[in-house]
């Protein structure tokens, strides 16, 4: 298909309609639940700096899943039931994204902002000229907020590398972390990401994804004087996210953050007027 | 519950998404428009952004008013930042400001992000208030 059609849902069957939504999750639960974990730094970074650029960080990425997950409305759910309706095993999210992280792990966080911010990079421009055209009229804002992130992350890896007990640090973070940064390119089911890539829906596939980010990451880690894990022999983690199955770090997040929705018993749908179909 | 509510949540109205007469000259301000498309960019005009005492229009975040003649309007809105933590705040107001222009039957905003809003589509009204305000611009 060429890149430049214009598919709207409404163009779609069942089956392409799958393929976008797919991505869509894949979009949105990326970006929601690694902006939970960031959240958890809003106050506990090491300078006051750090503490903003996290929470804005935060911000950010909640920004764009709420893009995301507006697209996801037009399959005919609302925010509420997208997010804090939705059972933890119908979240797709790389499971990268759910890990706690260590105690005190400055290092974890920074790292794993690199790592994931790279991915979310290359997938990003995958997508600029996607055959969807609600999913490609926003990636260039989500783009243009994306620079600093990166730039972010470097920054503090480049320091903490410099001192022998950063580097440390950074190694044990990047031995735990590696596995799952490569859960970012696992298909959620191989046919539907062949329907994906069929549609023009982003122009790279997972793996090649996957090859760009080694790419970009490995050497740039070993410049760092980084050992990075030969990623022919990483075996990926038992759970990948993609498919539904997460680690149980994931129910402990789901719970915490859908908490208050269910305090405040908001299960049901609050009708403020009678269903014009129903009058 | 809860799961059950997303898994059976079917009830959608018909929205079309077909792309209409998206602005082409940003910043679009109504300029040389009259009769209810006047009133109701007026209305918006009237509508402030709520970190910064410029009108949205000047701001730039209105990119587009279609007016028809049974009174629906559609507005085109987008908004500086992607986390914004108003967006619902100032959708809802904005709703609520053209519906209650008079001869306005039913309002239709949408949430549009391309192009991206830049600094660019702020116009020299909102410059010069912006100016007043403090921002070097």
């Amino acid at each position: 298909m060429a890149a430049t059609a214009d598919l709207a849902f409404e163009d779609l069957d069942d089956d392409e309609r799958e393929a976008v939504r797919t991505l869509l999750f894949r979009l949105a639960d990326d970006e929601y639940v690694t902006a939970e974990r960031y959240t958890e730094w809003q106050v506990r970074a090491p300078t006051l700096e750090s503490d903003l650029a996290l929470a804005n960080i935060a911000q950010d990425e909640l920004g764009h899943a709420r893009l995301w997950y507006d697209l996801l409305e037009d399959f005919g759910s609302e925010e509420r039931e997208l997010v804090w309706e939705r059972p933890p095993e119908a979240w797709h999210h790389a499971t990268l994204a759910e890990l706690p992280y260590e105690e005190g792990g400055w290092a974890d966080a920074v790292l794993r902002s690199y790592l994931y911010d790279v991915a979310e990079d290359l997938r990003l421009a995958a997508v600029e000229g996607s055959t969807y055209t609600r999913l490609r009229d926003r990636v260039e804002t989500v783009e243009n907020e994306e620079d600093y992130h990166l730039e972010h992350a470097q920054n503090w890896l480049e320091r903490l590398v410099d001192a022998d007990a950063g580097h440390d640090r950074v190694q044990a973070a990047l031995d735990r972390l590696f596995p799952y940064a490569l859960t970012l390119f696992a298909p959620a089911d191989p046919e539907v990401e062949a329907r994906i890539d069929e549609l023009g829906l982003r122009d790279r596939t997972l793996s090649e994804l996957r090859r760009d980010w080694l790419d970009r990451v490995v050497p740039y880690l070993e410049s760092l004087g980084l050992d990075v894990p030969d990623p022919g022999d990483t075996d990926l983690p038992s759970a990948v996210g993609r498919d539904g199955e997460h680690t149980d770090h994931w129910n402990d997040l789901h719970e915490e953050f859908t908490r208050t929705y269910r305090d405040l018993d908001r299960q049901g749908t609050v009708r403020i007027m009678p269903d014009p179909d129903d009058t | 519950m809860s799961s059950d509510t997303a898994a059976d949540a079917t009830y959608c109205t018909h929205t079309d998404y077909t792309e209409g007469d998206a602005a082409t000259d940003l910043p679009a301000t109504g300029e040389g428009s009259d009769g209810l498309a006047a009133d109701v960019w007026e209305a918006l005009h009237d509508v402030d952004d709520p970190e910064m005492p410029v009108s949205i229009v000047d701001l730039g975040l209105i990119y587009g008013v279609d007016v028809d003649e049974s009174g629906d309007v559609r507005v085109d809105m987008t908004l500086t930042y992607t986390g914004c933590p108003a967006r619902d705040m100032l959708t809802e107001t904005v709703e609520e400001r053209v519906a209650a222009v008079d001869g306005v039957e039913s309002v239709d905003l949408r949430m549009v992000w391309a192009p991206d809003w830049s600094i660019e589509m702020v116009t020299e009204d909102g410059r010069e208030q912006l100016r007043e305000f403090g921002l070097s611009i």
